[in-house]
């Protein structure tokens, strides 16, 4: 017997396919599109027939997945990348992703697996970035490792990995200003600040930063002013190829540089003040 | 001296490979913690009895806990695991607790001493404890590093023991 689970989002699919096995009853209870692949599954007298190629199928089947199958996670991401290319028209919403569902053969029904205002086809599109921008970075360290490459000072290094991080937005550019104030919805901030912050770690890290003390913080936090200050400035550019983007984000990474140096006065001003009063109080209790 | 614990540190993803990254993140930050405000605790305690006859003990004990603060360091770059961000307390805390015990004259230090590294070596313990029943094999290094540094905060406990008893 081949049981099937619906994700969590839809109960109803699920007492209705397990109905469906025991009274071996045709019809879908929610009309949808006979295409539908993963709720027509046949009853176990037809384990033979239905569509070829890989079907999705849910993890959690008790053992009966075999190695073919792919789990729902790698499903969605599969959806929600179809999906993006229909962003441009639709923007980012359960239009962009019914019509990627449709792409891969799959039921416009499926967009219902996700959240309706289109942040997760957001976050996914983000989390896509963010791996492509440490690829690039990984290669980049590597060529510098074997020798093939030069280490670029800092200050180069953090402007050309934020302008192409921002660069990906391009072809989205239209509809990004609609996906920010998406993301800043107070129950989608946990996640696109996480990635917003392992994002500009990585930066870093492949940027050479080793700070173990209160720098780490301060670093990251200046880069992400860097980082959102641009991408809203981009937002509002309309040179060609963004020229204006860029040369604002030259003149705030050279700030960053410099406001580096001024931080390191005020320290040391502030060891020498301290040390005075050390030596005062020593003075004193001699 | 502390004893050589060499680090073969081959890259910060080969350390990142396979472990559990929470516990290790928590263990190196906490540790790293403790060991820069134990050297601002020294630090202190130099400030007011650098110049007395306990200076240089003092100042052997301090220099053992500089060099765990470097390991920890390399460590944190390794493991990628973030700074705790009370660093700047405890560098006032610290120095303010080591130089406290220390206005109290010699002994009043050597109590702090023996107090903080009663409860370093506590931590140490538990934290072999946990890294034991997580998977001894894969973090050998790790707990290589950890008994070593718990013998060490161990020798300057009863080292303040002495000066305690004596003076």
């Amino acid at each position: 017997v081949r049981c099937q689970l619906s994700p969590p989002q839809r109960p109803l699919q699920a007492s209705a396919a397990l109905r469906r096995v025991s009274d071996e009853k045709k019809k879908e209870p929610l009309g949808s599109s006979p295409q539908q692949q993963f709720d027509s599954h046949p009853a176990d007298h037809q384990p033979e027939q239905g569509p070829q190629g890989p079907r999705p199928s849910y993890t959690g089947q008790g053992g009966q997945e075999s190695e073919d199958y792919e789990s729902e996670e790698q499903l969605q991401h599969r959806i929600l990348t179809a999906a993006l290319e229909f962003v441009p028209e639709h923007g980012w919403s359960a239009e962009a992703i019914a019509e990627g569902a449709k792409t891969l053969g799959l039921s416009v029904a499926a967009a219902g697996m996700f959240h309706s205002d289109g942040s997760d086809l957001i976050l996914h599109f983000v989390s896509q970035c963010n791996t492509k921008l440490s690829e690039l970075l990984e290669q980049e360290q590597k060529l510098v490792q074997l020798g093939e490459a030069e280490k670029k000072p800092t200050d180069q290094f953090l402007r050309d990995a934020v302008e192409v991080r921002l660069r990906m937005l391009i072809p989205y550019i239209e509809k990004w200003p609609q996906a920010l104030s998406i993301l800043l919805l107070p129950h989608n901030i946990p996640s696109s600040l996480n990635l917003l912050t392992s994002m500009i770690d990585d930066i870093w890290h492949y940027a050479g930063d080793q700070s173990t003390d209160f720098n780490w913080y301060t670093r990251r936090a200046v880069l992400t002013g860097i980082y959102n200050t641009t991408e809203l400035v981009m937002m509002q550019d309309s040179s060609p190829d963004f020229e204006e983007t860029w040369r604002f984000l030259e003149n705030r990474v050279a700030d960053a540089m410099n406001m580096g140096n001024t931080a390191n006065q005020v320290q040391s001003t502030g060891e020498a003040v301290v040390q005075g009063l050390m030596g005062a109080a020593v003075t004193v209790s001699n | 001296p502390a004893g050589g614990v060499s680090l073969r540190l081959c890259g910060t993803r080969a350390a990142s490979e396979g472990v559990n990254k929470p516990v290790i993140d928590r263990i190196i930050r906490v540790d790293h913690a403790g060991e820069y405000g134990a050297n601002r605790i020294y630090a202190g305690q130099m400030a007011v009895l650098g110049r007395s006859s306990v200076g240089p003990i003092i100042q052997q004990m301090w220099n053992h806990e500089k060099e765990h603060l470097a390991t920890f360091s390399e460590l944190m770059v390794a493991y990628r695991v973030r700074p705790t961000a009370l660093l700047p307390l405890w560098n006032v805390a610290g120095f303010v607790l080591g130089a406290g015990s220390a206005f109290l004259g010699k002994k009043g230090a050597m109590a702090c001493t023996v107090a903080v590294e009663e409860s370093i070596s506590d931590h140490y313990n538990s934290q072999i404890r946990t890294l034991m029943e997580e998977d001894p094999e894969k973090y050998k290094e790790l707990l290589q590093i950890i008994k070593q540094f718990r013998d060490d905060e161990r020798e300057h406990h009863d080292i303040g023991i002495e000066h305690d008893a004596e003076a």
